[in-house]
């Protein structure tokens, strides 16, 4: 049943298309930066996009830190809010659960194919962000870069952290996923299940830069989304990277249980 | 319609265990946060004294300070100002007063300072530039004086046996902090009192809290959130200036010094508001410093063109007395008045005293008196 879900989701066109439009932005940045030769002042626009002018291979990080506060969340949830809600509104749930394999292996199912297109996604666009940013801008291969604390960082430390800060952003989005697939459970509308899922982070992102809401900001789920800038620092400032995976297991637990509940529970009616 | 319907035993069964889940997952924090903290037999002299000698204590740790003070200065001290009203996140490695390293974290870059024998290397990544400052008399404040530990020596090394009382214990950092309150005993103070909670092993304080006049809240919170004893590597405090990045000599030592010499010397009475004057080496002899500890008053002749900006910033700032020639107003603790006197030159009074000890201070430099 995995492995069908996992099929459907990568043999729609809709899947492809989402990622195409997710690596549109960055590369349309890259474009600029190169035609223009103006990057933002260092602490100006998203994270890292100031260095990339004079080491390509940091355009990964940067192509993750534009598509993080509004793209790649979208993405997510709309894959995700589709997942149950979809097949309600198509009418094709009942005879999904007609099978005999029962409803917790569907939503197991379901999940997987979200946490897939989640890493896939993240992936492609660290992967289309490294080959534009190699091509597009001076590759340093052998300085290796400079650490946000002003130390020097070797290619092999650059590339290990890249990596760590990919996996650290597929996290984050897993709550995404969570909230989306949560919601997809309550209502047979995927719009309805994506919208309350970006209407929890725009809640989320808004009251974190509230002063009188800072008590609240330890649970928020986008507070630390931009941790991953952490793994730069020498040594590495492991505090919010480390309460950031766990806040995201907390709320990938708690909500997946709630859809577990919610779904295992209802009454299926189309 | 017939649908798939489940039964209405199982809902409730899978509901509660989905309900035990969250609520046992959200009551964690609150159960950390409530272990109790054991308060020791110790004494607030001699607890005081384990704090003045504990600047040589290694340590590694992250620190947040949150000042309420919204300073109303002039752009020129931004950066002052910004220190005293904003939270601050500080990653601290402390191998002693000349060898430490304190960076300022921001959501996407940092500011490190690092001190070494000579002086001090300022990394700001934002523009990716280092900066080298030569030790000087005199230093505008910077994040390293916000640290728990540097904040609560300072405060506390001026207090008399009489102004520090015990008041029990907490838990800071994950450690038993011990609480010491200091209740300066000048009537002008505008401070009420200044909580120091102090590690009981080492005599680190692990956090300040400073209260103003009649308010319940700190003006200024500074406090560990993580901290490790034992001396950091001398590697993780060294500096080098990483290639291609901007290196440039600091003038801000320079600029202070210049401005002090540029600053007309007037005669200062030995006593304003019942404070003393006092000394401090490298300080201009045009200024006038009066006071002890937390309570501190300072007098200085003012360039005509710097006074006419602070005097509007000061006469816009909420609660501000406007008063003929004078304009004066508190911010928290801070006090700040512009004086001037046609004829005189206008003067600034600033320190931690209340609104009516600055007035009183005001009416008692000669040159400030009106004439009659």
């Amino acid at each position: 049943m995995i492995l069908v879900e996992l099929r459907k989701t990568f043999r729609r066109p809709r899947t492809w298309a989402t990622i195409a439009v997710l690596n549109a932005l960055p590369v349309l940045v890259a474009v600029l930066l190169v035609l223009t030769d103006l990057a933002p002042r260092p602490g100006e626009g998203p994270p890292f996009l100031s260095a990339v002018l004079s080491n390509g291979t940091l355009y990964p990080l940067a192509a993750l830190a534009i598509v993080l506060p509004l793209f790649l969340p979208i993405a997510v949830a709309v894959v995700a809010g589709d997942a149950i809600a979809g097949e309600a509104q198509a009418g094709t749930l009942r005879y999904l659960l007609a099978r005999p394999a029962g409803r917790t292996r569907l939503l197991v199912a379901k999940l997987v194919a979200v946490l897939a297109f989640v890493l896939v996604t993240v992936l492609v666009v660290a992967a289309v962000g490294y080959v534009i940013g190699t091509t597009l801008f001076e590759a340093q291969p052998v300085a290796g870069g400079t650490s946000v604390s002003g130390t020097s960082l070797t290619p092999e430390e650059v590339a290990w952290r890249t990596l760590l800060a990919i996996g650290y952003v597929a996290v984050s989005m897993l709550g995404v996923a969570a909230f989306a697939l949560f919601f997809s459970t309550l209502t047979d509308s995927p719009l309805g299940a994506t919208m309350g899922a970006l209407a929890v982070l725009v809640a989320s992102s808004l009251l974190f830069t509230l002063d009188a809401a800072s008590p609240l900001a330890p649970y928020l789920p986008t507070r630390y989304w931009l941790s991953f800038v952490d793994l730069f620092r020498e040594p590495i400032l492991w505090r919010d990277v480390t309460r950031g995976l766990a806040l995201q297991g907390v709320y990938v637990g708690a909500l997946l249980s709630a859809a577990w509940a919610s779904f295992t529970t209802k009454d299926i009616t189309s | 319609m017939g649908g798939v319907a489940a039964g209405g035993r199982g809902a409730v069964a899978r509901w509660a265990v989905v309900a035990a889940l969250v609520g046992a997952l959200v009551a964690l924090p609150s159960l950390i946060g409530a272990l109790p903290a054991a308060d020791e037999p110790v004494g607030a002299v001699e607890l005081r004294a384990a704090v003045l000698a504990s600047a040589d204590v290694g340590f590694s740790g992250y620190a947040e300070s949150a000042g309420g003070l919204a300073l109303p200065v002039t752009e020129q001290l931004g950066s002052v100002a910004d220190l005293f009203s904003d939270r601050t996140t500080m990653r601290v490695w402390w191998r002693g007063p000349a060898d430490n390293r304190v960076d300022v974290v921001t959501a996407g870059g940092e500011t490190g300072i690092r001190r070494d024998a000579t002086g001090t290397w300022t990394w700001e990544y934002e523009r990716a530039t280092a900066t080298r400052a030569v030790l000087g008399p005199l230093a505008l404040p910077a994040p390293p004086d916000l640290l728990p530990s540097a904040l609560g020596r300072r405060l506390l090394s001026e207090a008399t046996e009489r102004e520090v009382t015990r008041i029990g214990a907490r838990r800071v950092a994950g450690r038993n902090a011990l609480g010491l309150r200091l209740v300066p005993g000048q009537p002008a103070s505008s401070v009420s009192h200044v909580d120091v909670w102090v590690d009981g092993g080492t005599g680190l304080p692990l956090q300040v809290q400073l209260f103003a006049d009649a308010a319940d809240r700190a003006a200024m919170d500074t406090r560990f959130l993580d901290l490790d004893l034992g001396t950091p590597a001398a590697a993780t405090t060294a500096f080098a200036p990483p290639p291609g990045a901007r290196v440039r000599s600091a003038q801000e030592a320079e600029v202070l010094l210049e401005a002090g010499r540029r600053i007309r010397t007037v005669p200062f009475p030995a006593q304003l508001a019942g404070l003393p004057r006092r000394t401090l080496q490298g300080v201009p002899p045009g200024i006038g410093l009066y006071g002890r500890g937390v309570t501190l008053l300072t007098v200085a002749p003012l360039p005509r063109r710097l006074a006419s900006g602070l005097r509007t910033t000061l006469a816009q700032a909420p609660g501000a007395v406007v008063d003929g020639s004078s304009v004066r107003v508190a911010a928290g603790p801070v006090g700040l008045m512009v004086v001037d006197v046609p004829g005189q030159g206008p003067y600034v009074l600033t320190g931690t005293v209340t609104v009516d000890a600055l007035a009183t201070a005001a009416a008692e430099v000669p040159d400030l008196r009106p004439a009659p």
